[in-house]
């Protein structure tokens, strides 16, 4: 205790915590959340009725907490596969079988992966049964939209790197769905394969998106998310 | 309300230019047209110009050692070659006309249709040995490919669809 209460005195300390410690009035529970990354998520006096857990399921910050799971899991998993033919298919066997615990982290990135289809689905549910979509919050449910198709997208272009004959035909029909756009719907699934047939530059292609091209829109938005939540009054 | 106008307007109603709206408009114009090519260039670099994938034209034969009403698949094509009880040669694509899966060839039918000879294993859809639908949720017939007699054997060029009077090839 007596070197904590040192520590919290230092030049460091005080550097990289704002708040003062000891803290003892009511100001100063406040800017502990104020001054925070993680806790001013929330404002400084939130109706206890708002974080009860029968009010939002904390389905939205489930749905995150999967999100930052798949993300630590997939990048340990980038680790040992190489996204071409017929190495993909070889190293997410040795994932499986070979690989110290690797079998644990696959099946922890592919369970979080359904789970947080299911979890942003029924926050949606909640969100719109609840009403929580109407004005002002028009523009956050847009975005939640957004967000839910990133996830499918997500779900959809991991499915491949595997490549098994599940993933094979699951991306066959899936991208022959696409060919049925009018106008563009044959271009976009030429650049999707990239080719005529599935190959190894579709594997590059959906392995690009998986692991870079939607996290990164996935992060941004759900930045956006979680800014606008704030901005738009609270949660509700 | 009277809305507010991008760019002011002098007493006799005509857009006033500026020179800050002049330089604007020229800035704003050459970004534009930056922003639109580099997106367009982009798109053309997304598009594989060379692509190592298998021939659109096949050989099969020769042609006597085929006998009369059998069927060659040619899993690499996705396609099969077939010479019917008059002897008359025809190809078609295995690629099912619904969501793309490879069909399978049972000479006995399925679901109980002896005329049902290919069948695809995703959707269920049924066809007869002409390619035509029987059940759904195929709507199209399957492709038919032009085939050519060359010295004894057949040639088959997948990328040349051709339609029902002209899949026959007679030898």
């Amino acid at each position: 205790m007596k070197i904590l209460n040192w520590l919290a005195q230092t030049k460091i300390w005080q550097s990289i915590f704002r708040t003062k410690l000891p803290i003892s009035t009511n100001l100063d529970k406040s800017l502990v959340i104020f001054n925070s990354l993680t806790l001013h998520i929330h404002p400084v006096k939130v109706r206890l009725r708002a974080i009860k857990f029968s009010y939002t399921f904390y389905l939205g910050m489930i749905s995150f907490f999967l999100f930052v799971l798949l993300i630590v899991t997939g990048i340990l998993l980038m680790l040992y596969y190489q996204p071409a033919i017929p190495h993909a298919y070889n190293n997410m066997k040795d994932l499986e079988f070979v690989v110290s615990n690797g079998s644990y982290l696959r099946n922890m990135h592919r369970w979080s992966a359904h789970l947080m289809v299911i979890t942003v689905f029924l926050h949606m549910l909640r969100v719109f049964y609840k009403g929580a979509y109407k004005p002002p919050r028009e523009f956050n449910w847009i975005i939640g939209i957004v967000l839910l198709i990133i996830t499918l997208l997500l779900s959809y272009t991991g499915y491949l790197l595997p490549y098994d004959q599940l993933s094979y035909w699951a991306v066959t029909v899936g991208t022959n769905i696409v060919q049925y756009i009018p106008i563009a719907g044959e271009k976009i699934r030429f650049l999707l394969l990239g080719g005529n047939e599935i190959g190894e530059y579709t594997l590059v292609r959906f392995y690009v998106l998986h692991c870079v091209i939607l996290p990164l829109f996935m992060v941004l938005l759900i930045a956006l998310h979680f800014w606008r939540i704030r901005k738009d009054g609270g949660l509700s | 309300m009277e809305k507010k106008k991008l760019y002011p307007e002098n007493s006799n109603g005509k857009n006033k230019i500026n020179r800050r709206i002049f330089l604007t408009s020229i800035g704003n114009t050459a970004t534009g047209i930056v922003l639109l090519g580099s997106f367009g260039v982009t798109l053309e670099y997304l598009s594989p110009n060379v692509l190592l994938e298998i021939p659109k034209i096949f050989k099969v034969g020769p042609v006597n050692s085929i006998q009369p009403n059998s069927i060659i698949y040619e899993p690499e094509q996705r396609t099969f070659v077939i010479r019917d009880e008059q002897g008359y040669f025809y190809a078609l694509s295995a690629v099912c006309t619904h969501l793309g899966c490879t069909t399978k060839w049972n000479d006995s039918g399925a679901a109980g249709n002896p005329n049902a000879v290919i069948s695809c294993p995703c959707h269920g859809s049924l066809f007869n040995k002409r390619g035509e639908v029987i059940q759904g949720p195929a709507i199209r017939a399957l492709d038919k490919y032009r085939i050519q007699l060359e010295e004894d054997k057949l040639v088959i060029n997948t990328a040349e669809k051709v339609s029902e009077d002209e899949m026959i090839l007679k030898v």
